[in-house]
C-alpha cells in the first residue's frame, strides 16, 4: 500500500468538486428535513387519531427504509408513472439532485420526528403548568417553553443523526450524482490506485465531520449556557 | 368604578365542587368562600385534596361538578374564562418550575411580554421591582440552575407577581426546600401580606400559618373538615381528625 501524494494533489480539484456535492446534499437535506420533521412531529403528537396515525406511519416507513431504497423508488420508480412523467412534477423529478434531496429528507426527517417527540415528552409537566398558570395559551407554551427545551434535549441525538446521515450520502452516486465518494471511485477506475483517492476522500469526509461537530458544539454551548454556567 | 363593582364579589367562591380521578373521589362537594384580602391557610394529610382544591381554582385541574367563581368570573370549560381566571390568580408551585433556559429576568418578563404584550423596557422595570421585593434583584442575570432552592422559589414568587394578580395561590411552597431555606421563602411571602392581596396557601408550616392566616382550614378525604381562626385551629381543634393530624405533625 502506497499513498501517491502527486496523484492526490493532481486529483484534488475533482475530489473537492465531489465534496461540494456532498455538502450541498447534506445541507439542503438538513434545511428541508428540520421543518418537515417538526411538522410531522406535530402530527405524530396530535390528539386527532388520523393525524397521529399518519405521523406514526411516516416514521415507520421513512425511518425504517434504508435511504438508498427510498432513493431508488423515487429516482427509478416515480419516473415510470405517467402522472409524474407527463405532469409538472417532472420538471423537478427529472433532476437526480432533487430526487436525492427528497429521499434523504424523508429519511432524515423521520429521525427528527422521533428526536423531537422524545424531547417534547421529556419536558417536565410542571414547566407547562407554570406557563399555563401565568396565563399563556397552549400555542405560546408550545413555541416558547416546550419546543425550546425539547430542542435542547434532542440536540445531541440530532448531532449523531446528522453526522451519520452526512456519511450515508455516499449512496447518491447510485443515481448519477458525483459526490465525494463517487469522485474518488472514478479516479480509482482511471488510475487503478486503490488507496490514494479513497484515502484522500476519507480525509475530506473527516474534515467535513469535524467542522459539523465543531458547529454543533458551538450551538450546544450557546443553547445550554443555563446548564454550563451552574 | 371597577373596584366598587369588584367589592361585591368574594375573591374566590366554590359551591359544591366535585373532582374525580377515575374512581377516586378527590373533592366531595366542597363549599368555600374566600373574601378579598383574606389570608387562608389549608392543611391536611397527603391525598386529602388540598392541592387539588387550589389547582381547581385556576383550572390546572378541571372540576367535574359545582361552580367556581374567581373575582366574579365564573370558571367554565371555555378557554376565555380560564385565561381570565388565570390573570386574576398567580400560582407558586412546590417544585418552583422556573423555565430553565431563561435567565431570572427573562423568567419574570416572559409572561408579561407574551401575554400582556408589555414592551420589553416596561416588563423589565416591573420584573426588577418584584425581584427586589423578594430580595433577589442582584441575581437577575443568572440562570435558575445557578440559584439555591430558596432563591429559586423567591424568583417563582416574583414571576407570579409580575402578572399583578389579585390572588396568589401557594401550593406547598416550602415542601421541596432544604430546612435552612424555608425561612427566607416564608418571610418573602409574609412580606406580601401587607399589600392586602388575597392569599391561599397550602402549607404545614404552623408558625407561619399562625402569623399570617386569617383563617385555617383542615381537609381530609376530599372534604373541608374544620375551619377556624389560626389560634383556635391549633389550640382548640374540635374534630378528632384534626386533633389527630395536629398531634402527628407537631410531635
Amino acid at each position: 500500500m502506497t499513498f501517491d501524494f502527486a496523484l492526490a494533489r493532481e486529483n484534488l480539484p475533482a475530489l473537492l468538486n465531489g465534496a461540494w456535492v456532498t455538502l450541498m446534499v447534506t445541507f439542503t437535506v438538513m434545511a428541508v428535513g428540520a421543518p418537515l420533521g417538526l411538522l410531522i412531529a406535530f402530527a405524530r403528537m396530535s390528539k386527532r387519531r388520523w393525524l397521529a396515525a399518519f405521523g406514526a406511519a411516516y416514521v415507520a416507513v421513512c425511518r425504517g427504509a434504508p435511504s438508498l431504497i427510498l432513493l431508488y423508488l423515487i429516482y427509478n420508480g416515480l419516473a415510470q408513472l405517467d402522472i409524474v412523467r407527463h405532469g409538472w412534477a417532472w420538471l423537478l423529478f427529472q433532476h437526480a439532485f432533487f430526487c436525492v434531496v427528497v429521499a434523504f429528507a424523508l429519511n432524515h426527517s423521520g429521525y427528527i420526528v422521533e428526536i423531537l417527540r422524545g424531547g417534547m415528552e421529556a419536558v417536565p409537566a410542571g414547566l407547562v403548568e407554570a406557563a399555563a398558570a401565568l396565563g399563556l395559551s397552549p400555542r405560546q407554551i408550545l413555541w416558547k417553553v416546550r419546543l425550546p427545551i425539547a430542542v435542547r434535549y434532542g440536540l445531541k441525538a440530532y448531532q449523531n443523526e446528522a453526522l451519520l446521515f452526512m456519511k450515508s450520502t455516499a449512496a447518491v452516486g447510485a443515481v448519477t450524482l458525483v459526490d465525494l465518494t463517487s469522485a474518488a471511485n472514478e479516479i480509482f477506475y482511471l488510475t487503478y490506485d486503490p488507496f490514494t483517492p479513497i484515502i484522500t476522500a476519507g480525509v475530506i469526509y473527516w474534515v467535513i465531520n469535524f467542522v459539523m461537530r465543531t458547529g454543533f458544539g458551538w450551538i450546544d454551548r450557546r443553547l445550554n449556557r443555563h446548564i454550563s454556567a451552574a | 368604578m371597577e373596584f366598587a363593582k369588584l367589592d361585591r364579589y368574594p375573591a374566590v367562591a366554590l359551591a359544591g365542587v366535585q373532582k374525580w380521578y377515575g374512581q377516586y373521589h378527590a373533592l366531595r362537594a366542597v363549599d368555600l368562600t374566600v373574601e378579598r384580602g383574606e389570608k387562608l391557610v389549608i392543611c391536611g394529610p397527603s391525598g386529602s385534596g388540598k392541592s387539588t382544591l387550589i389547582r381547581c381554582i385556576n383550572a390546572l385541574e378541571a372540576h367535574d361538578g359545582g361552580a367556581i367563581t374567581v373575582n366574579g368570573i365564573a370558571l367554565g370549560k371555555d378557554r376565555a374564562s380560564i385565561l381570565d381566571v388565570r390573570r386574576e390568580a398567580g400560582m407558586v408551585f412546590q417544585q418552583f418550575n422556573l423555565f430553565p433556559h431563561m435567565t431570572i429576568l427573562e423568567n419574570c418578563t416572559f409572561a408579561p411580554r407574551t401575554s400582556l404584550k408589555l414592551p420589553r423596557g416596561k416588563a423589565e422595570e416591573r420584573a426588577m421591582r418584584y425581584l427586589a421585593r423578594v430580595h433577589i434583584a442582584d441575581q437577575a442575570h443568572k440562570f435558575p440552575a445557578q440559584l439555591s432552592g430558596g432563591q429559586q422559589q423567591r424568583v417563582a414568587i416574583a414571576r407570579a407577581l409580575c402578572m399583578e394578580p389579585r390572588i396568589m395561590l401557594f401550593d406547598e411552597p416550602t415542601s421541596a426546600l432544604d430546612p435552612e431555606m424555608v425561612g427566607e421563602v416564608l418571610r418573602a411571602i409574609e412580606e406580601l401580606t401587607a399589600d392586602g392581596m388575597t392569599m391561599i396557601c397550602v402549607t404545614h408550616e404552623m408558625g407561619f400559618a399562625r402569623r399570617i392566616a386569617d383563617r385555617c382550614l383542615f381537609m381530609d378525604q376530599g372534604e373541608i373538615v374544620e375551619q377556624a381562626p389560626a389560634e383556635d385551629f391549633f389550640e382548640r381543634p374540635k374534630s378528632p381528625r384534626l386533633q389527630d393530624f395536629l398531634s402527628q405533625i407537631l410531635h
